[in-house]
């Protein structure tokens, strides 16, 4: 083998696998741009958190609730706890909480999703117990969890693993379904893949784009789900914060503190914005 | 050519009562960075009564021509250049407003595709009363005069018809409606941008009839923009060839069909295989390369890196649309215009090409006897097979009844011989052979690979015996999953016969000198390939298997014309070598006709006339067989003056098929014309031998010729 052709291999197979340089190209778009670094901030801060307030976030004072000013930029709350202190720890949990929750749902709706590829009652059945999940509203879901299991971490962690199942779930079949009469998969049977190769090789891989897009939404609603079951007192305890818990506490003092929900609620904010620009910035290179 | 008055006496002498007068044309496309020459110093006229073809492949311009003509080109393409004078003024320089009261009532356009052109909700007299009113006419006369066009373009029941929405309208009937809304303001110019692409070949037929006729009738002036010599030599009375964004030859059909005077035309005409091919079993003189990439094109002359006369001026600089030869017969090469005939067809030899450019093309130099009588072993069997494709969706208290896609057929296939499969869409021949290689289940009778019936087997002895059918899709972009290379592709074949490691590297590098690519190409993506290139690549995929047959699924009829003859080539070789036998699925009879040793004629799910490609063609038996063949366009002017034999109506729907002979509906011989012949509409006929070899299923073969 000459030599010229062993560099051109090996440039060959350092070239991106088109898939993954199509993601990739989604931030080099200015929306991209802007979304990766915000969500990189915020996580930086989350991850950074022990060392940027190394008094912890249950550091008590003799003031409390007071307005924002200059050394406390969010304000104290009723226990004189710095609130931006408590915002990047319950960050943090948010953070952790979505992370670990939604690609595992992403993957796990996939997964159930091609059931149909099995047998096609199964793939019926799994799509009618997709039903019945979405017929719940996620908070109702999150209210039975904790009802069971207590509140905390782990309730909040399963009601976003499960309410996200359906969607990954139905898109997953979606793009099997369309797959199916795609000749490059009927090519794939005639020359007699296995099933389960045509599925993870030829069908897997298309259905990845819209459940990475579904996935990078999800994010957002996820904090939507902690942020709801612990507006209501259902999720994350006290003295733990969470963006959620925080926020119900500022609701209680709203009177008295209007400016206490401001800080919470902006990383809130901040957070879905990041993921959002991310969607939007996948959903396009995927279908460019 | 930056003299506009050289072109101007250059492009007709008596250019002075040109109806439409287009010169130096520019059209681009902005893309990314860089501009795109998509219609380059385009120039011509279209005369009072004319029909112009404007002919080309995909990429050469001929759209975009025409869209520039009227207008249409949307952003990022830009008219950068020229003048489009009709009816004395400049279309290129008229206000929007005045361009949208010409569009219709001057210039009206015919779309390829009627089923996108037609709005869904709308019932199709509205549209075409849409069409009138817009340009003035009372809506109180409106449907009396859309009931008229409706008549006018052959639509029958035109009363009825007229409250029907367009999805209650076969393909054919469509695309008269498209027509008839185009004609609603009595335009004198119509532009039909490939009107009959997206047709059958008997429905074709009755379109171009249909325009020839409208064209007579009305004194309307036609230019046809289409990539199908066939469809010129039948309709045109000029012709403009581009290529690269330009025209490269011009003149009268008879001119440019008999003495081509660019070698591009030459080297076309040469290359596609004709129904009276007197080259069977000879290699194609295929013109090596593809055609250029709109953004890319060379810096001389666009054909000169595939051109066998090409010189270094070529190669440089780009020759002008100059006279050559006698009056005013135009072409844009600069061998040509110095009197050296270039339609000479070659003693074949290689060509020297830019090897990046072009495709690899083998050469053959061994003539091989045409094979007639075949005695090898049948290697694919097929007795009786029907396939249901009705009965799929069942509810929990009711089944469909079923359809028959494909009913009771039979045929043969024997070792290194070629049965091609004719048929117009819907009349089940994708149906067979995917239910031949197991994609789509069967419903009753049996299929024999090798002598072993797959119909009656276990799971994992019909993937032994199936591999042995390997399939070759029309749509070489579909077919090939635009996530994995070619070697990803081509390893997915080969493991399953086990090879692994350095076997499956040389193996895949066999294939790929096998099919005439390179081996550097195996690491690259389906995109970086043109369409021959990745039918070349569908191909090796498919010989990966080591099969004994081959369904070939119309594997040329998504090719541009240049490239057809560099497969069909691969395939003759291919078979030559390896003894595989073909299935050869298409509806573009000269090309079956190069390939086959016997034909299979199909109608609504039935083979109604087999034999030995000579028999059929030379002496059809059933009538059908005779129409198709009277349809389907040659691109020869000589056969301009035959009598047509024209179909009427459409294939009937095989969930409900006619009663006794399925072909009764539409026959020429039967009970439509002679009513005394019940016995068509109550005995289904059998499939009777006639001669040596040849069988039809007719009640009165052989009466029409």
């Amino acid at each position: 083998m000459t030599s010229i052709e062993a560099i051109g291999r090996a440039r060959a197979t350092r070239r991106l696998n088109p898939t993954v340089a199509r993601y990739l190209s989604a931030f080099r778009t200015t929306r991209g741009i802007i979304g990766l670094t915000l969500l990189g901030i915020l996580v930086l801060a989350a991850v950074l958190a022990p060392v940027l307030f190394p008094g912890g976030y249950d550091q008590q004072g003799s003031t409390s609730l007071t307005g924002m000013s200059a050394a406390h930029p969010f304000g104290l709350d009723e226990f004189g706890r710095d609130i931006l202190t408590r915002s990047v720890y319950g960050l943090r949990i948010d953070l952790s909480l979505i992370f670990a929750a939604v690609p595992l749902s992403m993957a796990l709706g996939m997964v159930l999703g091609l059931a149909g590829a099995i047998s096609e009652r199964l793939g019926e059945a799994v799509q009618r117990l997709f039903d019945v999940v979405i017929g719940f509203p996620g908070l109702l879901l999150g209210i039975c969890l904790v009802a069971v299991l207590g509140p905390g971490w782990l309730a909040l962690f399963l009601t976003i693993l499960i309410s996200g199942m359906p969607t990954a779930g139905r898109l997953a079949r979606a793009a099997w379904l369309s797959q199916q009469s795609r000749e490059y998969v009927l090519a794939a049977r005639v020359l007699g893949v296995p099933k389960p190769k045509v599925l993870t090789r030829h069908i897997v891989p298309n259905a990845m784009d819209s459940i990475v897009v579904n996935g990078s939404v999800w994010m957002v609603i996820g904090v939507y789900i902690e942020a709801g079951l612990s507006i209501v007192g259902l999720g994350v305890q006290p003295p733990t914060p969470s963006l959620g818990v925080l926020l119900n506490n500022g609701l209680r003092f709203v009177t008295q503190a209007p400016t206490y929900l401001i800080g919470p609620a902006l990383i809130l904010v901040l957070l879905a914005l990041a993921f959002s620009l991310i969607a939007d910035a996948l959903n396009e290179a995927v279908n460019r | 050519m930056s003299n506009p008055t050289v072109v101007a006496t250059a492009a007709r002498p008596d250019s002075g009562r040109a109806l439409l007068r287009v010169r130096n044309l520019r059209t681009e496309f902005k893309v990314g960075q860089g501009r795109v020459q998509a219609v380059n110093d385009v120039s011509f006229d279209i005369h009072p009564g004319d029909v112009l073809g404007i002919v080309g492949e995909s990429g050469s311009g001929k759209s975009v021509t025409a869209r520039s003509i009227m207008r249409m080109v949307r952003a990022p393409g830009e008219i950068v250049g020229g003048s489009v004078e009709f009816g004395g003024e400049d279309l290129l320089l008229l206000p929007e407003r005045e361009m949208r009261r010409r569009r219709g009532s001057g210039v009206a356009m015919v779309f390829q595709d009627p089923q996108a052109a037609l709005n869904p909700v709308m019932t199709i007299g509205d549209q075409i009363i849409e069409a009138l009113t817009l340009h003035g006419t009372e809506k109180r006369t409106a449907r009396g005069r859309a009931l008229e066009l409706l008549d006018q373009v052959g639509i029958p029941d035109s009363g009825v018809k007229i409250d029907q929405y367009p999805h209650q309208f076969s393909g054919g009937m469509r695309q008269r409606v498209v027509i008839a809304i185009a004609l609603a303001n009595d335009p004198v110019l119509l532009i039909a941008d490939e009107p009959t692409t997206a047709l059958d070949v008997t429905i074709q037929a009755q379109i171009l009839r249909l325009l020839l006729r409208l064209r007579e009738e009305l004194g309307l002036a036609i230019a046809i923009i289409t990539h199908d010599m066939g469809v010129v030599a039948e309709m045109c009375s000029r012709v403009a060839v581009m290529y690269g964004g330009r025209v490269v030859e011009q003149g009268t059909v008879e001119q440019v069909l008999r003495t081509p005077r660019h070698p591009y035309t030459a080297a076309l005409l040469a290359a596609m295989p004709r129904l009276d091919d007197e080259r069977l079993g000879q290699p194609l003189p295929a013109i090596p390369g593809s055609p250029p990439d709109p953004s890319a094109l060379p810096p001389g002359c666009s054909f000169a890196p595939r051109c066998r006369f090409a010189e270094d001026g070529c190669r440089h600089e780009v020759p002008a649309l100059l006279q050559v030869g006698d009056e005013d017969q135009l072409s844009a090469c600069f061998v040509a215009q110095r009197g050296v005939a270039v339609n000479v067809t070659p003693a074949f030899d290689p060509v020297a090409v830019d090897p990046v450019a072009a495709e690899p093309v083998p050469v053959e130099d061994v003539l091989v006897e045409h094979r007639t009588a075949v005695d090898t072993d049948t290697v694919l069997e097929v007795r009786d097979l029907r396939v249901d494709v009705g009965s799929r969706r069942r509810g929990l208290f009711h089944r469909d009844p079923p359809v028959y896609a494909v009913d009771s057929v039979s045929l043969a296939v024997h070792a290194g011989e070629t049965v091609g499969l004719v048929g117009e869409s819907g009349c089940g021949k994708s149906t067979l052979s995917r239910s031949i290689v197991g994609i789509t289940p069967v419903a009753g009778g049996s299929v024999e690979v090798d002598g072993e019936d797959v119909t009656s087997m276990g799971d994992e002895q019909v993937a032994r015996i199936r591999s042995s059918v390997q399939y070759v899709f029309q749509d070489p972009y579909a077919s090939l999953n635009p996530r994995r290379t070619v070697r990803q592709s081509l390893a997915e074949a080969l493991s399953l016969r086990g090879l692994r490691g350095a076997e499956l590297e040389a193996e895949s590098h066999a294939l790929m000198d096998r099919v005439g690519l390179r081996r550097e190409y195996l690491d690259r993506y389906p995109h970086a390939f043109s369409g021959g290139q990745r039918q070349r690549i569908g191909i090796a995929r498919a010989l990966a298997r080591r099969p004994k047959v081959l369904i070939l699924d119309e594997p040329v009829s998504a090719l541009d014309m240049s490239i057809q003859a560099q497969i069909i080539n691969l395939l003759e070789e291919l078979q030559r070598e390896l003894g595989l036998g073909y299935l050869f699925i298409a509806h573009d009879l000269s090309v079956v006709r190069h390939l086959s040793d016997r034909v299979a004629v199909m109608y609504l799910g039935r083979i109604v006339e087999t034999g030995t490609a000579a028999e059929v063609y030379g002496d059809p038996q059933h009538p059908y067989t005779v129409a198709l063949l009277s349809s389907s366009p040659t691109p020869t002017v000589e056969e301009r003056t035959r009598e047509q034999i024209v179909l009427q109506g459409d294939l009937p729907s095989p969930a409900n098929p006619p009663s006794g002979c399925r072909f009764r509906t539409r026959c020429p011989i039967g009970p439509l014309v002679h009513p005394e012949r019940t016995i068509c509409a109550e005995q289904d006929p059998e499939l009777l031998p006639r001669h040596n070899h040849q069988a039809a299923a007719c009640h009165f073969p052989g009466e029409l010729l």
